[in-house]
């Protein structure tokens, strides 16, 4: 632990690959360059297209979202301000109606769940959407406004000249060099050119959560009749307890048109020292007694696996520097299960930075960091920062999830079973079953701690 | 080898490089001695595989590398990079 702590803090050389003899022939053609894709990167390069900046997007898969997976929805609202009326245009799968927490043990599952139609009405809340067609739309939009797309372009560097951010390397076969004045990181979790650059410290294995997922077909018919739907309305389901088999983390369950995505991680520390394989999560989730109806008859089209940024507020590095920003997952910017949305929002704080910089012509560290002032005054950093002590919560209490599970799930049984035995002896008994889990004061204090996180 | 894990794998799409490889080990005379090998386990798509004969390096199995870079991070010997440009896996489904 003190070995990660320490590699995080370590600092890095800034400007370690300082090049004067660079091919510079592509100078002054682009404003800004994007690293990614995704939607931090899509946001930022169609926001400063259609501020009339010249923008150059640079993708390492062979088309938007191929390098990524994992069940997602938008956050309509959040998403609506940026674009606004995109459930019109946007590809997307269902709209949630169905909001639900399920608290698992290896016989019982205990859920919380809210189903209304109210959630069925523009503007929404939750909307599940396929990465794919999703990021695709992204791109499509800043495209129009005029952004320059490169796929297959692997960046692998950023280049400096004294320090200042100027231009961006690209890996073999491509093997060239992009400048421009301002340069935007959303590489995603890895924040892998970053880290190569001296930008961002190496991540703690503890701040970065491995999923596997798989999607799994079923007729549209199927999905309503199992998760009691009308057409074309969703579920989205988050499952805590017995699927990270003890440690903490999180599964869900996402519907999509005509599949289902399964999403089971946690820590990567906590895969490594536990031995777990990732994949033998989703296989005991697939046969646990309560789920196993519900996916009964799927096939598999698809198993994959992606990093999700889970260190919160203290994770997240400086975003600003000298010609550059960084957005998104690379930026650690993720609470809990919103991490689409607040990556489409930093993508376009950093346009507005760098349509400022642009008109002034000062892409100092001093003028870029409106960036970092607009994320500050957001509902972004700001709840970021509320949620800024439960990633050391989790570690203070491995058990939580799991115990809790098993406690409430412990007490609803005995609650549901019916007993010959008077009510207040029964009520006793239970008392007496709960507290032969965790004994009485320590229950207290752990729900003390956590209500002053979740307080914060 | 784990089957379920080979059907997984068998769903996927890879451009495999044939002339480079993105996972290497640093030092393979650290893996002979280490004990716990954690990435033998952490791996979502089996990666790193232990040789038949035990004395032998680790395979890594490169190209069934799904580029959830994790392995970086649980292993200082391991050196991660994305592949290059227009290679490695492709995920349709979301």
């Amino acid at each position: 632990m003190l070995k990660h702590w320490y590699q995080a803090k370590k600092p890095r050389k800034i400007g370690k690959y300082n090049n004067a003899h660079y091919d510079t022939s592509n100078r002054g053609k682009y404003d800004a360059i994007v690293v990614g894709a995704g939607p931090a990167g899509a946001s930022a390069a169609y926001f400063m297209a259609k501020q009339g900046l010249t923008v150059l997007l640079l993708e390492r898969g062979p088309f938007p979202g191929a390098k990524v997976c994992g069940g997602t929805s938008l956050i309509s609202e959040h998403t609506h301000k940026l674009f606004p009326n995109f459930w019109d245009e946007c590809p997307c799968e269902r709209i949630v109606t169905q909001q639900a927490y399920w608290l698992m043990t290896e016989d019982s599952l205990l859920s919380t769940s809210f189903q209304s139609t109210n959630l069925a009405a523009a503007p929404y809340n939750h909307i599940t959407v396929k990465r794919k067609l999703f990021y695709q739309w992204l791109v499509d939009k800043g495209m129009a406004v005029g952004v320059d797309i490169h796929f297959n372009h692997h960046v692998t560097e950023v280049l400096f000249e004294n320090n200042q951010a100027v231009g961006v390397q690209v890996s073999p076969p491509q093997n060239c060099q992009f400048f421009a004045n301002i340069i935007i990181l959303a590489d995603g979790a890895n924040a892998m050119v970053g880290q190569r650059s001296g930008l961002v410290p190496r991540v703690s294995p503890q701040d970065l959560a491995l999923y596997v997922k798989e999607t799994i077909a079923l007729p549209a018919k199927v999905i309503e009749e199992r998760f009691n739907l009308l057409p074309g309305y969703g579920s989205l389901i988050g499952v805590l307890g017995y699927p990270t088999a003890g440690f903490n983390g999180t599964s869900s369950i996402h519907t999509f048109k005509d599949c289902i995505n399964l999403n089971v991680g946690m820590a990567i520390s906590d895969f490594a020292i536990s031995g777990i394989r990732p994949y033998d999560l989703l296989d005991r989730i697939k046969k646990h007694p309560l789920i196993k109806p519900l996916l009964l008859g799927g096939t598999v089209l698809e198993y994959g696996a992606a990093v999700i940024p889970e260190g919160g507020y203290h994770a997240v590095p400086e975003l600003v520097h000298p010609g550059l920003m960084i957005l998104g997952d690379a930026g650690s910017l993720v609470n809990g299960t919103h991490g689409i949305n607040l990556a489409m929002w930093s993508g376009f704080f950093a346009a507005q930075a760098a349509n400022e910089s642009k008109k002034s012509r000062d892409f100092s560290i001093e003028k870029l960091s409106l960036y970092r002032t607009l994320l500050d005054e957001s509902f972004i950093m700001q709840d970021l920062k509320a949620n800024a002590k439960i990633a050391s919560l989790q570690r203070d209490l491995p058990y939580l999830f799991d115990l809790y599970s098993k406690i409430v799930n412990q007490t609803a049984f005995h609650v549901a079973k019916v007993y010959t035995m008077p009510k207040k002896a029964k009520r006793i008994f239970i008392f007496k079953k709960i507290t032969s889990i965790q004994p009485l004061l320590k229950m207290a204090s752990d729900i003390w701690k956590v209500l002053k996180v979740v307080k914060g | 080898m784990n089957n379920d894990l080979q059907e997984r794998l068998s769903l996927l799409h890879y451009q495999p490089d044939e002339k480079w490889q993105h996972v290497t080990i640093l030092d393979q005379t650290i893996c002979r001695d280490c004990k716990n090998k954690q990435c033998l386990t952490f791996c979502p798509s089996g990666v790193f595989r232990e040789n038949s004969q035990k004395k032998q390096s680790l395979l890594i199995l490169y190209k069934q590398c799904v580029e959830c870079g994790g392995c970086r991070l649980i292993c200082d010997n391991i050196d991660f990079s994305y592949p290059k440009g227009g290679y490695g896996v492709t995920f349709l489904e979301g």
